[in-house]
């Protein structure tokens, strides 16, 4: 921050100290290496933490990812948050579990999130409370299991959209009939 | 007849419907590099105007729907180039949910050219190849779509509504 026409740059270890000191034990710091920071938060503590960080200069929201950890039965949905300032990363991560179980939306505090979490309440299925426009994003008419999904079978379903009976054969070896086109049964 | 075909060869208007990966193969085959105009081939930007319609690659299911549509716009004849392995069999996007594997099942295609992506040369050779075969009658195509409208739109209401995306005529 510029303070009198000197930059303050705070690195990483105080950002840590800054975190810890203000949300306590329930929040887990951990500096990934140089310029990253992960924070492991409860799912009632992240937009806490994303408000304060946004006050302390993390303006950018980079981006929205979602983690699907099956054997384990969770998403984990990672805010990606950048600090011009500080030439920082910090990554809120937190785990939610895979069915029946929302997540309160960031919108009110970066709008940027919008778009982010409509893409993947359709890829996997998570819902945001208060999202005002949760429906069809980049899928056009698309039925049944989100497919980003872990448990998502691509191959069957390719097998059955697309007519194919099996698929590494039908399309990589070249039958001794080349297919002729409409009329013959190739 | 052989006179319409020399000179329908000869002038060539492409759309310029860039899908995919092709569409950052075209810039230098379309300006000074390559230069296609030499062969009477220049782009246009409305099929209603065009001749030629080049599948530049992967055609995801919510493409097709529109690929459909601004083909059944052009007027006959009309002609479609398939690029790279993509619209032969799905290319590298084989097992993916949302990519079509074989484009000949829902438009008819004159010539394919194949790599990952083909390079301008090989680009430019599909036209010389598109215009002997223009020239000579050859590129019949177009008849076949004609020919088994219902096949296709069989096929194509298998992957989406067919309905839904239909031109309807407005009377």
């Amino acid at each position: 921050m510029l303070k009198n026409g000197v930059l303050k740059m705070k690195n990483e270890e105080q950002i840590k100290k800054d975190i810890e000191t203000t949300f306590g034990e329930l929040v887990k710091v951990h500096i990934k290496r140089r310029h990253r920071i992960k924070v492991d938060a409860p799912k009632n503590m992240t937009l806490p933490i994303l408000a304060y960080l946004k006050q302390r200069g993390f303006h950018q929201f980079t981006l929205l990812t979602c983690v699907d950890w099956i054997k384990k039965g969770m998403f984990e949905l990672v805010y990606n948050l950048y600090s011009l300032d500080y030439n920082v990363h910090v990554l809120v991560s937190t785990h939610i579990n895979r069915e029946n179980e929302s997540m309160p939306t960031a919108i009110n505090i970066y709008e940027m999130a919008f778009d982010y979490e409509r893409e993947i309440h359709e890829m996997f299925g998570v819902e945001f409370e208060g999202h005002p426009r949760l429906g069809e994003f980049l899928l056009e008419d698309w039925k049944g299991m989100p497919p980003m999904r872990k448990d998502f079978d691509t191959r069957a379903y390719v097998e059955e959209k697309f007519n194919v009976k099996d698929l590494t054969k039908e399309l990589f070896t070249r039958k001794e009939q080349p297919y002729r086109g409409p009329g013959s049964n190739g | 007849m052989k006179l319409f075909n020399f000179s329908q060869s000869r002038s060539l208007w492409m759309m310029h419907f860039c899908t995919g990966c092709g569409a950052m193969e075209m810039p230098p085959t379309m300006t000074s590099r390559f230069d296609m105009e030499r062969f009477g081939i220049i782009p246009m930007a409305t099929p209603r105007q065009s001749d030629l319609l080049l599948i530049t690659g992967y055609l995801t299911i919510k493409t097709l729907k529109r690929v459909v549509r601004a083909y059944e716009q052009m007027p006959t004849p009309r002609y479609v180039l398939g690029f790279g392995s993509c619209t032969i069999n799905g290319g590298m996007y084989w097992d993916s949910y949302n990519v079509i594997k074989k484009l000949e099942l829902y438009i008819p295609v004159d010539i394919y050219i194949n790599g990952c992506m083909p390079r301008p040369e090989a680009i430019i050779d599909a036209f010389l190849k598109l215009r002997e075969m223009i020239a000579k009658g050859e590129a019949n195509a177009w008849k076949k779509y004609i020919e088994n409208y219902e096949w296709y739109k069989k096929n194509q209401s298998e992957v989406f509504d067919v309905e839904k995306w239909s031109i309807k005529n407005e009377k």
